[in-house]
């Protein structure tokens, strides 16, 4: 090994850095936006977890314990009835909901109270989190008085159970994930290939349109996508037994709907970089955001309130909504018409966007 | 009455035409009309601005200023692109697909049907001679293979007008003397084939000869009258002679 010659090809590596401006930002913004986003995100505290009160306690106990509940971890919400209450978790739009009953002081000075928690049992680190706060409050409201032992949480799960494993919970994030990622990582590399032989020019030298040329690469690439979609969600069924209490057709099609929307990301990408290093480099600047702000590993509300924004940008947020309530809560197409629409409209966004920036290549 | 009329009508014709890219003016007031029916070598050194008309010729990019036309339809023609074949010099095909898969995704994009491109396909690979190949994959073919696969997808759909550039660049004798014979057939039946080149002893083959340097024609005519104009004995010499009447110096 010769000295001279290894550092001939060191420095010929270094001037090819200097020369691609774009590749240089990646290097060095891409690990500063890593650690950043681990940073914030990496807190696992939950936020403000939307939770409703049904406060029928005759006595003041009940008072006694929701003053002692502190922190931002509960978002407390006075409801009027245990059935309107029901229906708001139902719909999603509570976690959970804690029932007071009229006896409650009663009971409790009996050494016999109960509290039942209606929970969405679709995340269990917000099931934790609220049982957790609540059994830290009636720790420090009743401590002197050793109410504490006297008083019984009763789980009532509106989704799932006290046997929704972890692994359950995260399947549908995770196999959202895995579709991101095959999608991406072919369509970003697709443009800039054909662009790299001189192919786009040739194909555009016939009356082929650049939205033709684009809508023609996402439905191979769809067909490929439901094909790894099958892979995954079948071995996470099959394999590990994941439960799917809603439709596996809707799952799918909520899956191809999300795939065709990252394939037009990345064809628009892949036509934006001007060569295949540049348009792999956009790669974790799709998956780090996906990956730590759409509720995949940390629910939504662990994720800093400066940072909810963008985990509303991010299409990702909305698949894995769409496939966790499809597979732990069994909503179907109705109740899930929100995610669908703004997949859909993402859908459309982004293979528009290709479309125009293709046109630009050509 | 109507055949006579289109054939007359030429097969490029540009006036004035203009395109920088940034400072570079690639194409200065280009005007040219060139008729049907005949091999047309655009010749010129590099940074001519050969490529840059054939791509202005196809639509592939919009000229700043001035017109051109080509089979009588102003540029863009996106309405007569079936008819125009082209083959790019940096050949685009697709190296992972095999000769018979481009010739037919091509023959697909202009508009002919399964039947036809599986009838045309045999006959176009059988006269730029890689028949035998047809199922082969194209990374597995010599550079000169994969040339002639190149050039049988830009004529499968029989097209009136085939725009070449560079076509024989890195040619061996024998396929260069195989494509010309070729071009005189296509002209034969009536075609018109345009090729950019370098090479001057190989444009005195054509029938007419577009002498462009800096962007624009400085001498258009049949090799022997460009000769005999500039009292030379090869086009080479030619050249030098028009580029130095013109102030200028050959690149």
């Amino acid at each position: 090994m010769r000295g001279r010659r290894v550092l001939a090809v060191a420095r010929k590596s270094l001037s090819q850095f200097r020369h691609d401006r774009r590749t240089l930002g990646f290097v060095i913004g891409m690990p500063l936006l890593m650690v950043l986003a681990f940073g914030y995100t990496f807190g696992g505290e939950v936020h403000e977890v939307r939770t409703l009160v049904v406060n029928e306690d005759t006595g003041s106990f009940a008072d006694l314990l929701l003053e002692n509940i502190t922190g931002d971890a509960l978002t407390l919400v006075p409801w009027s009835s245990e059935e309107g209450a029901r229906e708001e978790v139902q719909a999603g739009r509570a976690w959970a909901a804690l029932v007071f009953p009229a006896n409650f002081s009663e009971e409790l000075l009996a050494r016999r109270a109960s509290i039942r928690a209606m929970l969405d049992g679709s995340s269990p680190t917000i099931v934790a989190a609220v049982l957790g706060t609540l059994r830290a409050a009636a720790e420090r409201a009743f401590a002197g008085a050793g109410g504490a032992a006297a008083l019984s949480l009763q789980p009532d799960f509106v989704y799932g159970s006290e046997d929704t494993r972890f692994i359950d919970s995260f399947a549908p994030g995770v196999v959202v994930l895995a579709v991101l990622m095959v999608t991406t990582v072919f369509s970003v590399i697709i443009i800039v290939r054909e662009k790299a032989g001189g192919m786009l020019e040739r194909l555009f030298a016939t009356p082929l349109r650049p939205s033709e040329l684009v809508v023609g690469h996402a439905l191979a690439l769809a067909l490929v996508a439901f094909a790894q979609s099958v892979v995954v969600l079948g071995a996470a069924l099959l394999i590990f037994q994941v439960q799917i209490v809603g439709s596996l057709p809707l799952a799918f099609g909520v899956l191809l709907l999300f795939a065709v929307g990252n394939q037009g990301l990345g064809m628009m990408l892949s036509a934006a970089a001007r060569n295949e290093l540049q348009a792999v480099q956009f790669i974790p600047l799709v998956l780090f955001p996906s990956l730590l702000l759409t509720g995949v590993f940390f629910p939504l509300e662990a994720i800093p309130a400066g940072l909810r924004g963008i985990s509303l940008a991010v299409p990702m947020t909305y698949a894995n909504d769409a496939l966790k309530s499809i597979m732990l809560r069994g909503w179907g197409a109705l109740q899930l018409w929100l995610d669908l629409t703004i997949l859909a409209v993402y859908d459309a966004l982004m293979l528009l966007g290709a479309s125009f920036f293709v046109r630009r290549q050509a | 009455m109507a055949e006579a009329d289109a054939a007359r009508v030429p097969a490029i014709a540009c006036k004035d035409l203009q395109k920088s890219f940034g400072d570079v003016r690639a194409l200065d007031r280009l005007s040219l009309r060139v008729p049907q029916r005949l091999t047309f070598g655009l010749l010129g050194p590099n940074g001519a601005g050969k490529t840059t008309s054939i791509r202005v010729w196809l639509g592939l990019i919009r000229p700043d200023g001035g017109s051109a036309s080509v089979l009588g339809t102003p540029v863009p023609p996106r309405s007569i692109l079936p008819r125009i074949g082209y083959m790019p010099q940096d050949l685009a095909v697709y190296t992972d697909l095999t000769v018979e898969e481009n010739l037919a995704l091509f023959g697909r994009l202009v508009g002919m049907d399964e039947g036809a491109i599986d009838r045309r396909t045999g006959a176009v690979l059988r006269l730029v001679d890689i028949a035998e190949r047809r199922e082969d994959l194209v990374a597995t073919l010599s550079g000169g293979m994969r040339r002639r696969t190149s050039l049988a997808a830009a004529f499968l759909h029989d097209p009136d007008l085939l725009l070449l550039d560079e076509p024989t660049v890195g040619v061996d004798p024998e396929l260069r003397a195989a494509f010309w014979r070729f071009f005189a057939e296509l002209t034969a039946r009536g075609k018109t084939v345009v090729i950019t080149t370098h090479y001057m002893e190989e444009a005195s083959r054509c029938d007419l000869v577009g002498l462009m340097h800096g962007g624009r024609i400085l001498a258009l005519g049949a090799p022997a009258e460009l000769k005999a104009r500039t009292g030379t004995a090869n086009l080479d010499d030619a050249f030098l002679a028009l580029v130095r009447g013109a102030g200028g110096s050959p690149a």
